[in-house]
C-alpha cells in the first residue's frame, strides 16, 4: 500500500496511452513500438508504489519509455555481435535492467541516457520530460517561440534514437 | 494519434496479473439490475459498484485500500463475470464466489459480513437483530446497520438478505428496488412496504 495517494494505474494508461505510444514509435519503429509500449508499462507498474509523490506521472512514463526503448535498441545491438538468439536476449537484457529502473523515479537512468547531448538538448528533452512542461512554458523557460520549442525537443528525441541505433 | 488497441490493453493487463503486478482488477458488467463495477483484489471479489458511483471514486477508494495497480480486464476476470451474469440472469442458483474483505473497516464490520456471507443462503432472509446476535454482539444493531450500509461488496455479501424486524424491504445501498428485485430472483418473501 503506498504512502501517498496515487492514482489508480490504469486511468494513468487511458489518459496518457496514446500518447506514449506515439513517443514510442518516435524513438523505434512501429512494430516495435507496441513491445516496448508493454515493457515500459510494466517497468512502471514495478516501481509505482514506491514513488514518493504522485506529481509529473504523465512525463515521468515518457522517461521509463525513452529508457525502455533505448534499452531494447542496445540489447538489439548486442545480439548482432554476440548472434544469440533474438527475443530471448532481447528480454533478458531488459528484464535484468529492472532493478535499476526501479530506482529511476530519481531520474538516474534519464540523465545518463542524455548526458552525451548538447546540453541545449539536455535542457529541453529535460523541460519536457521531467518537468512536464508544455511547449509555451518551455518556449518562455529557454526564451524562444513554441515552435522552436517544440522543435528542439523533436531534434533532441531524434538524435536520442540515432545515437543508440547508430 | 492512434490509439492503443483494446489487444493491447487486454496483453498489458494479462502480463501485468501474471506477474504479481496487479493489486486490483477492475470490469464492467451489464446485468438485468445496471451495470455493475466488478473489483477483484488477490483473494477475492473486493467491490462491486453499483450504476451511479462514479467509475474514478470507486477506484479511488479501492486504490487508498489495496495499492494502486489497478489494471481492466474482462479476459482475466472471465470466471467471476459469468458466475454474476448467470446468478442475475437466473440461469444459476449458487453465487460461490471468494471475497476479499480488505476494504471492509473495523473488526466487528468484517465479522458481520463474514457471518451473513457464510450463513445467510439464498431465499433466507435475517433481521439486523438476528444478524447482530449471529455476528457476536447482540446489542449491535445499530452496528449491523452500519456494516450492511458499507457493504462493499453487495449481491456477493447478501445485504439485500438482510431486512429490519418489520419485515418490509428497508433500505439497501444500491436503492430499495434493487433490494426487492434480488430478493424477488431469490423466491424470498418481503411484505410490501
Amino acid at each position: 500500500m503506498s504512502a501517498v495517494a496515487l492514482p489508480p494505474f490504469w486511468s494513468l494508461i487511458e489518459r496518457h496511452g496514446d500518447e506514449l505510444l506515439v513517443h514510442a514509435r518516435r524513438l523505434t519503429d512501429d512494430q516495435t513500438a507496441e513491445d516496448v509500449l508493454q515493457d515500459a508499462l510494466l517497468r512502471a507498474l514495478r516501481a509505482y508504489p514506491r514513488l514518493r509523490h504522485g506529481d509529473h506521472l504523465r512525463a515521468w512514463l515518457y522517461r521509463v519509455t525513452t529508457t525502455t526503448a533505448l534499452d531494447v535498441h542496445r540489447a538489439r545491438r548486442r545480439e548482432v555481435v554476440t548472434d544469440e538468439p533474438p527475443t530471448a536476449s532481447a528480454r533478458g537484457l531488459v528484464t535484468a535492467s529492472l532493478a535499476a529502473v526501479e530506482a529511476e523515479y530519481d531520474d538516474g537512468a534519464f540523465e545518463s541516457l542524455i548526458a552525451p547531448l548538447a546540453p541545449t538538448a539536455q535542457a529541453a528533452l529535460r523541460l519536457r520530460f521531467v518537468d512536464d512542461l508544455d511547449y509555451d512554458r518551455i518556449a518562455v523557460e529557454l526564451g524562444t517561440s513554441p515552435e522552436a520549442a517544440r522543435q528542439r525537443v523533436s531534434t533532441a528525441v531524434r538524435t536520442l534514437r540515432e545515437r543508440v541505433s547508430a | 494519434m492512434t490509439p492503443l488497441s483494446d489487444a493491447f490493453l487486454d496483453r498489458l493487463a494479462s502480463a501485468a496479473v501474471r506477474e504479481g503486478l496487479a493489486d486490483a482488477v477492475y470490469t464492467t458488467l451489464a446485468t438485468p439490475i445496471g451495470p455493475l463495477v466488478v473489483v477483484q483484489g488477490r483473494e477475492g471479489v473486493l467491490r462491486i459498484a453499483f450504476e451511479g458511483e462514479p467509475l474514478d471514486r470507486t477506484l479511488a477508494r479501492v486504490a487508498a485500500g489495496v495499492g494502486p495497480r489497478i489494471v481492466e480486464s474482462d479476459r482475466e476476470l472471465a470466471a467471476t463475470r459469468d458466475a454474476l451474469s448467470a446468478y442475475l440472469e437466473g440461469d444459476d442458483d449458487r453465487l460461490e464466489l471468494p471475497v476479499d474483505l480488505s476494504l471492509v473497516g473495523g473488526p466487528f464490520r468484517r465479522a458481520v459480513l463474514e457471518t451473513l456471507h457464510r450463513e445467510v443462503h439464498r431465499g433466507e432472509v435475517v433481521t439486523y437483530g438476528a444478524l447482530a446476535r449471529q455476528a457476536g454482539n447482540q446489542r449491535a444493531v445499530r452496528a449491523v446497520g452500519t456494516a450492511c450500509a458499507t457493504n462493499p461488496i453487495p449481491i456477493v455479501v447478501p445485504c439485500h438478505r438482510v431486512l429490519p424486524a418489520s419485515g418490509r424491504l428497508g433500505a439497501y445501498g444500491g436503492g430499495p428496488e434493487r433490494k426487492r428485485v434480488l430478493l424477488a430472483l431469490e423466491g424470498a418473501s418481503v411484505r410490501d412496504a
